[in-house]
């Protein structure tokens, strides 16, 4: 017989656990707040979408667009915030469409690719602001060194573009690094399952 | 309408309630988190029930929602103390003439079992609770030949933990 066997006689022998709840306890406890983990994606990922976009408000946008013309990017500026609301929107779209697929009554590898899935779109979306980011950073630089050209000696020039690159290297490296913290610590222990299952699959196959 | 839907799963989580105790039992160590894992499943229960509604029997249905919940709970919690509230607590076997090597065996089993990582638990529960390996492969979203494989492995780890003198020999 194997060893097991007898554990498993055991384990099928033991006694209803003591701590047996009521139906009124039941009642209260389906009832209760969830605190599962798609839940503080979700909540963290609408606040990701709300933040990013906040910050556009608090901004003087008014100030930034003359300063914007000035420099002759106006359509530049146009042109980018029509595909960023578009995109926006779409993000906004995938985020709430693999949400509400999040079900505890898939399959578990099924269920964790979904959940994974989710986050993926939000990161998505916070890795495309950052590209954004940058890229206006780069195309303001261009364009304050085009306007002031005559006034500049090479080494001003060079001195701005450094002066940039070392602050869109520490402002994407400082959003990278929240991100990191904060997926890393909520994702890790279901990227650990996930693999488990993912990599069982592909050993066989 | 609502009520009898209430009313039907109440009674049917009552009747059933044993298995999310044990699968509680299995993902955590302490009585807090252990409460904390069966109200987060009751949660998830009662939130699918009106879509389960008579599909598969409560108990099958169960078994997968109540380990994706468990899987995929977060359970890092904010108490630092760890509390062993359950090391005292005998785990009882039903039996007509009293002998306690069963209950020793369970103890060591549970204790085994907390050894292994979440996937090896589910596992192995599903194999102690004697489920054909289609249904652990469904409820995982595995294939069978998967499962399988899975399952040997999760019972080797097992039976080093609950006998670790075994590789000697």
């Amino acid at each position: 017989m194997d060893l097991l066997d007898n554990y498993k006689k055991a384990w099928g022998n033991q006694v209803e656990i003591p701590c047996k709840f009521s139906a009124l306890e039941i009642y209260k406890m389906a009832h209760a707040k969830s605190s599962s983990i798609v839940k503080w994606i979700f909540i963290i990922g609408i606040l990701e979408f709300v933040l990013l976009n906040s910050l556009y408000f608090f901004m003087d946008m008014e100030e930034a667009y003359e300063e914007y013309k000035k420099m002759g990017l106006e359509n530049f500026v146009f042109y980018s915030q029509i595909v960023v609301y578009a995109i926006l929107f779409y993000f906004l779209a995938q985020f709430y469409l693999n949400y509400n697929q999040i079900s505890t009554t898939d399959s578990t590898r099924q269920l964790m690719k979904k959940i994974l899935k989710t986050r993926k779109t939000v990161r998505n979306y916070v890795f495309f602001n950052l590209s954004y980011l940058g890229l206006t950073m780069i195309v303001v630089t261009i364009a304050s060194i085009n306007i002031n050209i005559d006034q500049l000696n090479n080494k001003q020039i060079l001195l701005v573009v450094f002066l940039m690159l070392i602050a869109t290297i520490i402002i994407l490296g400082l959003f990278w690094l929240f991100y990191q913290l904060l997926y890393g610590i909520l994702l890790r222990k279901l990227n650990r399952n996930y693999k488990e299952l993912a990599q069982l699959e592909t050993e066989i196959s | 309408m609502q009520k009898d839907l209430e009313a039907e799963f109440l009674s049917d989580f009552e009747k059933n309630q044993n298995i999310a105790h044990k699968i509680c039992r299995i993902y955590t160590t302490d009585k807090d988190a252990h409460n904390d894992l069966f109200q987060e499943i009751a949660i998830q229960l009662w939130k699918n029930y009106s879509k389960f509604r008579g599909e598969a029997k409560f108990s099958t249905w169960m078994y997968r929602v109540a380990l994706n919940t468990a899987i995929s709970l977060d359970r890092r919690s904010i108490r630092t103390m760890k509390t062993d509230d359950f090391s005292d607590v005998a785990y009882k076997i039903s039996s007509d003439e009293y002998d306690d090597t069963e209950e020793k065996q369970l103890t060591a089993l549970y204790q085994a079992i907390h050894q292994l990582n979440d996937i090896d638990k589910a596992l192995i529960f599903l194999y102690l609770e004697d489920k054909p390996f289609s249904e652990i492969a469904e409820t995982l979203g595995i294939s069978n030949v998967n499962a399988r494989v899975k399952m040997n492995r999760a019972k080797e780890k097992l039976k080093t933990i609950l006998n670790p003198k075994t590789w000697i020999y």
